[in-house]
């Protein structure tokens, strides 16, 4: 397993995106990896807090639209953190909260995918069913373990 | 000068505070500018998409109603903004990329400000299913695109222009 983290780490590509003089490499990468973190956490937490009960004014049917800017974020994100984990396999790839931190992301995609059927999944979306807002809770509570771990991996050995 | 200013600021009690507090105060508060950040481009970004005349079965008083997320997202990223500056003052004002970030800071927060005093009101009264006006497309895609800037300056911290004052 180190082996082959390590042979990611030293390819070609991986020693591109660490250390190539370039804003391009790492840095634009890992700016990409943010910019898709707001298009996937914003929209689902405007989704999970309506859901809640805030701001009753918006129908929920109107936010049917989030799910595609989710998705493209989630798109940025893993090609994104693909790149960012070749480059860093084996300084990342065997600490425990990079395994936290896939797991929470797992754990919000399926929460997601559930959700979006409960809501709009041919009913009324404004007539939600009750675990809806259970679903909703989650996904708050996921996406934010997934934000925080993912910073903890610039600390936790 | 402004590091004669961040020379002081570092030697204040307030500062040496927070030098001293837990190892995980840091981390902390960089996860919560994380998620305040999702909170306000999510949010800022949807309004902007809709002023651009996307959405438009939406009315834009509906999306509107959902700033004050926004709004604690950024207050969020202040407060945090603000723990990170006074811990280590020179790390930021010695950092001309720091600026670059200020600057686009001030262009949305007065673009926002343009907004509400000129056209907040009449952009809440357009009927749904009609296309934007192109003050109000402008208006947005200068919010889209400086608060974009304020998210590449702070993640380009420290890889541009970093170091300048570093070590005081």
């Amino acid at each position: 397993m180190e082996e082959f983290l390590l042979r990611l780490q030293e390819s070609d590509f991986g020693v591109w995106v660490s250390s190539a003089p370039t804003l391009l490499a790492y840095p634009t990468i890992l700016m990409l990896h943010t910019v898709g973190l707001a298009m996937v956490v914003g929209p689902a937490a405007v989704l999970d807090l309506r859901l809640l009960g805030y701001g009753e004014r918006l129908p929920v049917s109107a936010l049917s639209g989030v799910f595609r800017v989710m998705w493209i974020g989630f798109a940025i994100n893993a090609s994104t953190g693909i790149a960012l984990f070749i480059s860093e396999a084996d300084d990342k790839g065997l600490k425990w909260i990079f395994w936290v931190k896939l797991s929470a992301i797992a754990l919000a995609l399926i929460v997601t995918s559930r959700l979006r059927k409960a809501v709009f999944g041919g009913g009324d979306p404004d007539a939600a069913p009750p675990r809806a807002q259970g679903l909703a809770v989650w996904s708050l509570l996921l996406w934010f373990v997934a934000i925080t771990s993912g910073r903890l991996m610039a600390y936790v050995k | 000068m402004i590091l004669v200013f961040a020379s002081w600021l570092h030697k204040t009690q307030i500062s040496v505070a927070l030098q001293q507090q837990v190892s995980w105060l840091w981390p902390f508060c960089e996860t919560l500018h994380f998620a305040g950040l999702a909170l306000l481009l999510g949010v800022a970004g949807m309004f902007d998409l809709r002023l651009m005349g996307f959405m438009r079965s939406v009315p834009i008083s509906v999306v509107k109603g959902f700033m004050p997320w926004a709004m604690a997202g950024f207050a969020l990223n202040l407060l945090t903004g603000i723990v990170f500056i006074v811990s280590e003052p020179a790390q930021y004002f010695g950092n001309p990329t720091w600026w670059l970030k200020v600057a686009f800071l001030v262009v949305a927060g007065l673009n926002a400000l343009v907004f509400e005093t000129t056209l907040g009101q009449r952009a809440a009264a357009l009927p749904v299913g009609v296309d934007t006006p192109v003050a109000l497309k402008v208006i947005a895609v200068v919010s889209f695109l400086s608060w974009f800037g304020v998210l590449w300056a702070g993640r380009m911290l420290p890889f541009v222009g970093a170091g300048v004052g570093a070590g005081l």
